[in-house]
């Protein structure tokens, strides 16, 4: 009786799969500087043996565009695939990747950067961005995770999590504010457009971190996928079918923040986009969190590229944050789909 | 065989269970009664091992139930709790498939689907299979959730016994139903190698169905046998502070308490 | 979150408000000079020194003089992208070390895109001058450079001897307004590199006596700092003094309403162009706010 499902399933990972490569291709073409496919074929042979491309623009092709363009898929199925996982955690739809800390605490560090690197006119290269900004959220989603373990039981309940997460990211945010206000105003700037996310400092080497750790999340996701489904009945139900639910947990926390963090650092803060990807593929197929899992990955990449397109092309040749696009972007689809189908929480 | 020796549970300075010790035989449908706040509840998630006594033992056949891990203990022993809320949108039967994730990895095979097929016509559930479980009533989720949680023990296992654990299960469910589900119940429990254990408040139905009764007053057990060893008038007086009529049906043996 | 909602706003402003500013394509010849400029202040001296020819992208706040608006502009200078100013195919980049995000330079250095920074910086009338020759050295217009030092050097002399008849030394308040509700942005202090100081420095030779101590721009918390320092006279620039429309209001602001500044009505609108880095008008802008600071009371 499931096999039609089994089916349809399929045949929505298949279009979803077809959408990411489609946007894929758009996102590499077209931007400030639209490419002919001739260039674009020159320059990726050009890179794959080695050599650097012979014109500018083939290596403006090379070394922004391509780069650029893959770090969308990757951090888009990154913040995809975070929301679903926290989703699923927290049994609630209203969850985002940043509910633990992982988002603020990266803001905190970023910040921190901007305002202590200028003061103490301390240059470590262009890796103490991203490192900064990672520790920082490591450590605030650790936090989380060890406060939330107080109480009778030793174990954290999830509502416990969730309060936690919420002061932590108020003592981040409002870190990040104050850091904000003592700063000059070129590292406010920054600050705020960090804030606002940004694909623009793409390079082969940030790519392979961050595909590391998405394809690494993404597999380990995929494993879990079936304890979160019975997670779904409750946490009592969920070890009566045999889940170990301290671990899972624990797991599952985890990869998130290795995903979400490491993208995160790298690209500034982008939200909605672990919001709104699993709701539109629960709205088109249910709650299956290995369906949801890959889906997220695939719509979570396709969102971001349109995004990132949208934020290249709109204004071109300046740029807008590609935390508005997404807002902007995102919304409507989500609303235009609640609309359409009853769904029912 | 299901045996508890000696446990005590407490939660900060109270004592919720003070020294418990009971056996449960394969073959028969054991029914826990008792007032509220007696402890019962807490004595069947002992038997489940949803957590662990403050002290005392709870055996599976020969094995302390400690020594399981998560997953052999979940192949064995299956546990009906509260109407279940689900958040989010599912099939009815990919909830009943969620019975069988004990036994696969991956995808579930022929014979899990079997089981599946097999447990909601038990239950009488197969026409909602299709249905997203949130839109049911709840008395339909209810029996969703008893093919479900019966799913994962349907099968019987090598050489071992498969427990059913039921905590106050008949909450949603019309008089039809009860007495319905606790028929299916009682053929469930008299293969000969299935314990069910089950809290009922309804000592009428506790009196119809169950083989063996156990009473459980204010943490510890006031009385444990058969039916008219248990519900004695001073038992019913001590425990719930109940004086009811007892008519016995001299046909059939049933006994009725009727409460004024 | 509430920042975000501000940078939105700031965002959508920006767009709403400078449409036409995007999206287009800019003269420079074919096979000469395209040049990308990203500073607010080389690209007014640009300008003054005649040099816009080959100027085929600016960055967003360069908006002085008003015909830059019809360059293409780039992005706000703290949020550009390689490719952007790539797109408009520089054969030199111009800025002065305030480009963000930081990555921004490397891929341009990386691509091998010239970049230059002028060495001299415009923190002092000096440093102008400097600034001046050394752009007028680069963009082959000495002459032009020459000229406009020795006219601020003529302005300024004649300026300060203006200055000399007068005897009085107001007690003068720079504030800018507007930044968040009830936050003065006092600009205040002397001497130094910080923002700011060049508006110290015109206010002190235009005869006029700094009412508020301290360096650089400081951010009030709280109005009571403007009532004890009790400024004999208050310049309020365009953004602040536009928004409250009117001079009537200015004075009913908490803070500036308790001091002498507001009971005598000497409350004056001033252009922040003028007033916060020193540019060739410098000279006539001290000679004007000369005449502000002293003139009777309305």
């Amino acid at each position: 009786m499931s096999e039609p499902r089994d089916r349809a399933r399929g045949w929505i990972l298949l279009t979803l799969f077809a959408a990411m490569v489609l946007v894929a291709i758009a996102s590499i073409r077209f931007g400030a500087i639209d490419f002919s496919l001739r260039q674009m074929f020159e320059a990726t042979i050009a890179l794959l043996s080695g050599r650097e491309p012979a014109t500018l623009d083939g290596r403006i092709f090379a070394q922004l565009r391509l780069p650029r363009a893959v770090m969308c898929l990757l951090v888009g199925a990154c913040l995809g695939v975070g929301g679903t996982l926290m989703q699923a955690l927290f049994r609630n739809p209203i969850v985002e990747p940043g509910l633990v800390g992982t988002s603020s605490g990266a803001a905190l560090g970023s910040a921190l950067y901007f305002v202590l690197g200028s003061v103490l006119k301390f240059n470590a290269g262009p890796w103490a961005l991203p490192v900064a900004a990672c520790i920082g959220g490591v450590v605030a989603t650790y936090l989380v995770f060890a406060l939330s373990r107080a109480g009778e039981t030793g174990r954290s309940s999830i509502v416990m999590l969730l309060l936690t997460g919420l002061a932590i990211n108020a003592l981040c945010l409002s870190g990040v504010g104050f850091l904000s206000y003592i700063a000059r105003d070129p590292q406010a700037r920054s600050i705020i457009f960090w804030n606002l996310g940004t694909m623009s400092g793409a390079d082969w080497t940030s790519v392979a971190i961050v595909g590391a750790a998405t394809l690494g999340g993404l597999a380990l996701a995929l494993r879990y996928a079936k304890p979160l489904n019975a997670l779904m009945l409750g946490e009592e139900e969920a070890m009566y079918l045999g889940v170990n639910v301290a671990r899972l947990k624990w797991a599952v926390l985890t990869i998130n923040v290795a995903m979400v963090a490491v993208a995160t650092a790298f690209t500034g803060v982008i939200g909605f986009v672990g919001l709104i990807v699993p709701h539109i593929l629960r709205i088109i197929h249910g709650a299956d969190n290995r369906y949801l899992i890959a889906g997220s990955a695939l719509l979570g990449a396709t969102l971001l590229s349109v995004a990132d397109l949208v934020a290249r092309v709109s204004l071109r040749p300046a740029e807008l944050p590609i935390g508005i696009v997404t807002s902007i972007v995102g919304v409507p689809v989500f609303l235009w789909l609640l609309r359409k189908r009853q769904y029912v929480f | 065989m299901l045996t508890a020796t000696g446990l005590v549970y407490r939660v900060g300075r109270r004592t919720i269970l003070d020294g418990v010790s009971a056996a449960f035989e394969p073959g028969q449908l054991h029914l826990i009664i008792g007032p509220n706040g007696a402890g019962k509840s807490t004595f069947v998630k002992l038997l489940a091992r949803l957590t662990a006594p403050d002290a005392g033992r709870v055996q599976y056949g020969d094995m302390d139930a400690q020594a399981f891990s998560h997953r052999e203990l979940a192949l064995r022993r299956a546990v009906l709790s509260q109407a279940v809320e689900v958040a989010f949108p599912i099939p009815a039967r990919e909830l009943v498939m969620m019975g069988r994730y004990p036994h696969f990895t991956g995808r579930p095979s022929a014979a899990d689907e079997a089981v599946c097929d097999e447990v909601m016509a038990f239950f009488d559930v197969t026409s909602l299979g299709g249905q997203s479980y949130a839109t049911l009533s709840g008395g339909e989720k209810q029996r969703v959730n008893f093919a479900r949680v019966l799913a994962q023990v349907w099968r019987p296992l090598d050489g071992t016994s498969r427990y059913l654990f039921l905590d106050e299960p008949l909450t949603f469910l019309d008089i039809r139903h009860q007495l319905g589900f606790m028929k299916k119940v009682q053929s469930f429990a008299h293969h000969p190698d299935v314990v069910v254990v089950g809290v009922v408040h309804d000592l009428n139905l506790a009196a119809r169905f169950a083989d063996r009764l156990v009473l459980v007053d204010d943490g510890h057990i006031a009385a444990a046998g058969r039916r008219d060893d248990v519900l004695t008038p001073a038992h019913l007086l001590k425990a719930f502070q109940v004086q009811p009529v007892m008519i016995r049906n001299p046909d059939d043996g049933g006994l009725h308490l009727i409460f004024e | 979150m509430k920042r975000n909602i501000a940078a939105i706003i700031i965002c959508a402003a920006g767009l709403v408000s400078a449409c036409g500013r995007f999206g287009k394509t800019t003269g420079g010849t074919a096979d000469t000079e395209r040049m990308v400029v990203i500073s607010q202040q080389y690209n007014e001296l640009i300008y003054a020194l005649g040099a816009q020819a080959h100027l085929v992208g600016v960055d967003y706040s360069s908006t002085y003089p008003p015909e830059i608006k019809s360059v293409t502009t780039v992005g706000y200078h703290r949020a550009l992208s390689a490719e952007g100013i790539l797109s408009l195919k520089p054969t030199i980049v111009i800025h002065d070390n305030n480009i963000g995000p930081e990555q921004v330079m490397r891929q341009l250095a990386e691509l091998k895109i010239p970049m230059k920074t002028f060495t001299a910086k415009d923190d002092s009338l000096d440093g102008l001058k400097a600034l001046l020759r050394e752009m007028g050295a680069y963009f082959h217009k000495e002459q032009r450079a020459d000229e406009l030092c020795a006219a601020l050097d003529r302005d300024m002399a004649a300026a300060l001897e203006q200055v000399k008849q007068y005897t009085t030394h107001p007690r003068v308040a720079v504030i800018h307004y507007g930044r968040a509700s009830n936050v003065y942005l006092v600009i205040a202090g002397k001497g130094g590199t910080g923002d700011g100081a060049a508006a110290s420095q015109m206010v002190e030779w235009a005869g006029g006596e700094q009412a508020i101590q301290g360096s650089g721009m400081q951010r009030l918390a709280s109005p009571e700092i403007i009532a004890q320092a009790n400024p004999d006279i208050i310049l309020m620039t365009e953004f602040g003094y536009d928004r409250l429309g009117s001079i009537e209001q200015a004075r009913t602001l908490p803070g500036v309403a308790q001091t002498n500044a507001a009971r005598t009505g000497r409350i004056y609108r001033v252009s922040e162009h003028e007033l916060t880095y020193f540019n060739p008008d410098t000279g006539r802008s001290v000679e004007q706010l000369a005449a502000l600071i002293h003139q009777s009371q309305p």
